[in-house]
């Protein structure tokens, strides 16, 4: 990537008309660029903060689930395979939406629930309170962690989105713009040179413009001097014309 | 009434009562829980747990220690100490193991066969089947096709068979929820064992009868408190109650209008024994649950069973005594384990 060039191109008024044309476009698309970039770095933030407390929030709830299994075991027994056993179909299911953040598309999971408790009964006999309280709380649990999923996609995605701006930004900011104005720079320069030959020559011709002005009107005067030139005929004298007939 | 069998007992018993008064000796005392409290990883359970009758038992693990080896290798210790009564003992009493047996048969078939209908292979449920229950056809569960299939060709030689004539016709063994097919075969087993104890007579009715009946009282509550919410009907529920307690027959038909726990409290306050029971009732969080406190009493009748002599009681007292020592074991290992010991003094103290 040298950092020299400029784009190739003849330089006349058009040529910088449109270079001019080109340098407010790109400044006005960087300045565009730079807006997009400030507004996914706030939301990328925003993320950010949400994530650390939901992560910690999902620390304190995975303790308490796990305490309750214990507490659901004490009580029950060991039901695990039992509720393994009867494990058909799933109840909490997940679909997957698209939400817009400075015109960057974001997955977003939300859970839903589908069909009934197929475990409403388990612990009929023993431990049915622990068990809905284990449920509850691992319903809790479940539902936290599609949230920090949702959370950490937006992160990734966002994270790549502004990657990708930032380096558009600095490709226009410290490589296109300064190319063109280079250009443009040349094209000034060039077209000042040429008026200035320009000038040189209209300088020069008029000089020799007057030096074979003054040759010929000293030969006028001499032949004049002469009397071999014949005056051509003065209308604006009030003489009479020969060559009317009828005055 | 004392026919005298403080006579002929010895004779084919003797034996078999002195060892398992000795094994009883050596259950966990109030220190021993109070040490196991204040350790701070499993490594120092393990230790703690060598000094007692446990020894090392758990000299074999490999790192890490976790709280399921514990439970496994204790749940083997009950079981080895469970089958040398069993393989020694004489009629009647081999009669009485049979039934204690029987409601661990009941949760491993009702495993087998929600396998059986699901596909599963038959190997990876054989190894959760909890040991105490086996019998000698859960290998055959596999060949049987149907539910139907599964009873007239498995089921009918166990034990287990007469309940599951009590409770339903063959074609509807797959129609009915899992778990009220297990709790309608408890509910048939509880009075088959009831009725034994009972013909019996002598010392091991006196004390096998009343904690049987409290079994089934205890049963009829928490089924009640636990189908509130639930779309268990109030018919249903009833079919599940057993009839054996002191609540039949008027507590339990009171008791299948209950719609809350308050109405349930009711019930039970016409009932002495209950009574107090339900006032140590905490309420909400930080209370004890009434599951806690049916607990205590159990553990209570399970050690005063101990002080007669020459009746059966004995061997399901310390059964259920080891069974309940187990689980505080367990939930103290998981305190411990997952550092959260608020609650670790939870444990049922039994001696």
């Amino acid at each position: 990537m040298s950092g020299k060039d400029r784009i190739e191109i003849f330089p006349s008024r058009m040529a910088q008309t449109i270079m001019k044309a080109r340098l407010k476009g790109a400044q006005t698309g960087r300045n565009l660029l730079k807006k997009k970039s400030d507004a996914l770095t706030l939301g990328f933030r925003q993320i950010l903060k949400k994530i650390i407390e939901t992560k910690m929030l999902m620390g304190e709830v995975m303790r308490e689930a796990a305490f309750s299994l214990a507490e659901a075991k004490f009580m029950a027994g060991d039901f695990s395979t039992t509720i393994i056993q009867n494990v058909n179909k799933a109840q909490v299911k997940i679909c997957a939406k698209k939400d817009n953040v400075a015109g960057v598309a974001l997955p977003v999971f939300e859970h839903y629930h589908e069909g009934t408790d197929s475990y409403e009964l388990a612990g009929l006999d023993r431990g049915g309170e622990q068990l809905a309280k284990l449920k509850r709380n691992y319903a809790k649990a479940v539902e936290l962690l599609v949230e920090l999923a949702s959370l950490q996609t937006s992160f990734v995605t966002l994270d790549e989105a502004i990657k990708i701006t930032n380096r558009r930004v600095n490709a226009i900011e410290h490589v296109i713009i300064p190319r063109i104005e280079r250009t443009l720079a040349y094209i000034i320069t060039e077209l000042d040179e040429r008026e200035r030959e320009e000038f040189y020559r209209l300088k020069k011709i008029q000089e020799k413009k007057k030096i074979l002005k003054e040759k010929s009107e000293k030969d006028l005067e001499q032949r004049r001097a002469a009397g071999e030139v014949m005056e051509p005929a003065n209308l604006l004298a009030e003489e009479k014309d020969k060559d009317l007939l009828f005055e | 009434m004392l026919e005298g069998a403080e006579f002929y007992f010895n004779v084919d018993h003797g034996y078999l009562e002195g060892l398992v008064r000795g094994c009883k000796a050596s259950l966990l005392t109030q220190q021993d829980y109070i040490n196991l409290v204040q350790c701070e990883t499993l490594e120092d359970v393990k230790i703690h747990l060598q000094t007692t009758d446990y020894g090392n038992f758990l000299a074999n693990q490999t790192n890490p220690l976790t709280v399921s080896k514990i439970d496994t290798e204790m749940r083997k210790k009950l079981c080895r100490e469970f089958e040398y009564f069993r393989n020694h003992s004489l009629e009647p009493l081999s009669t009485f193991f049979t039934y204690m047996t029987c409601s661990y048969m009941i949760d491993n078939v009702i495993l087998l066969m929600n396998g059986a209908l699901q596909k599963k292979s038959v190997k990876e449920i054989l190894v959760k089947c909890h040991p105490l229950g086996r019998f000698t056809e859960m290998e055959a569960v596999n060949i049987a096709e149907t539910p139907s299939d599964l009873f007239n060709a498995v089921l009918v030689e166990t034990p287990l068979a007469p309940f599951f004539q009590d409770c339903m016709s063959e074609n509807t063994l797959d129609e009915l929820n899992i778990e009220l097919l297990r709790n309608k075969l408890y509910k048939s087993y509880l009075e088959a064992f009831y009725k034994f104890c009972k013909s019996h007579g002598d010392v091991t009715a006196e004390i096998m009868c009343p904690i049987l009946e409290f079994e089934a009282d205890r049963r009829a509550f928490i089924i009640t408190l636990n189908s509130f919410g639930t779309e268990l009907s109030k018919d249903d529920r009833e079919t599940l109650y057993p009839t054996c307690g002191k609540l039949y027959p008027e507590g339990l038909r009171l008791l299948a209008q209950a719609e809350d726990f308050d109405q349930m409290r009711r019930v039970a306050d016409h009932y002495g024994v209950y009574k107090p029971l339900f006032d140590a009732v905490g309420d909400g969080s930080g209370g004890k649950t009434l599951e806690d406190v049916f607990y205590e009493r159990e553990v209570q009748m399970n050690v005063l069973a101990f002080n007669r002599q020459f009746h059966y009681g004995v061997f399901y007292a310390y059964t259920k005594l080891k069974e309940q020592e187990m689980r505080n074991i367990v939930w103290i290992a998981e305190c411990i384990s997952q550092r959260h010991r608020a609650k670790i003094n939870s444990y049922i103290p039994i001696l």
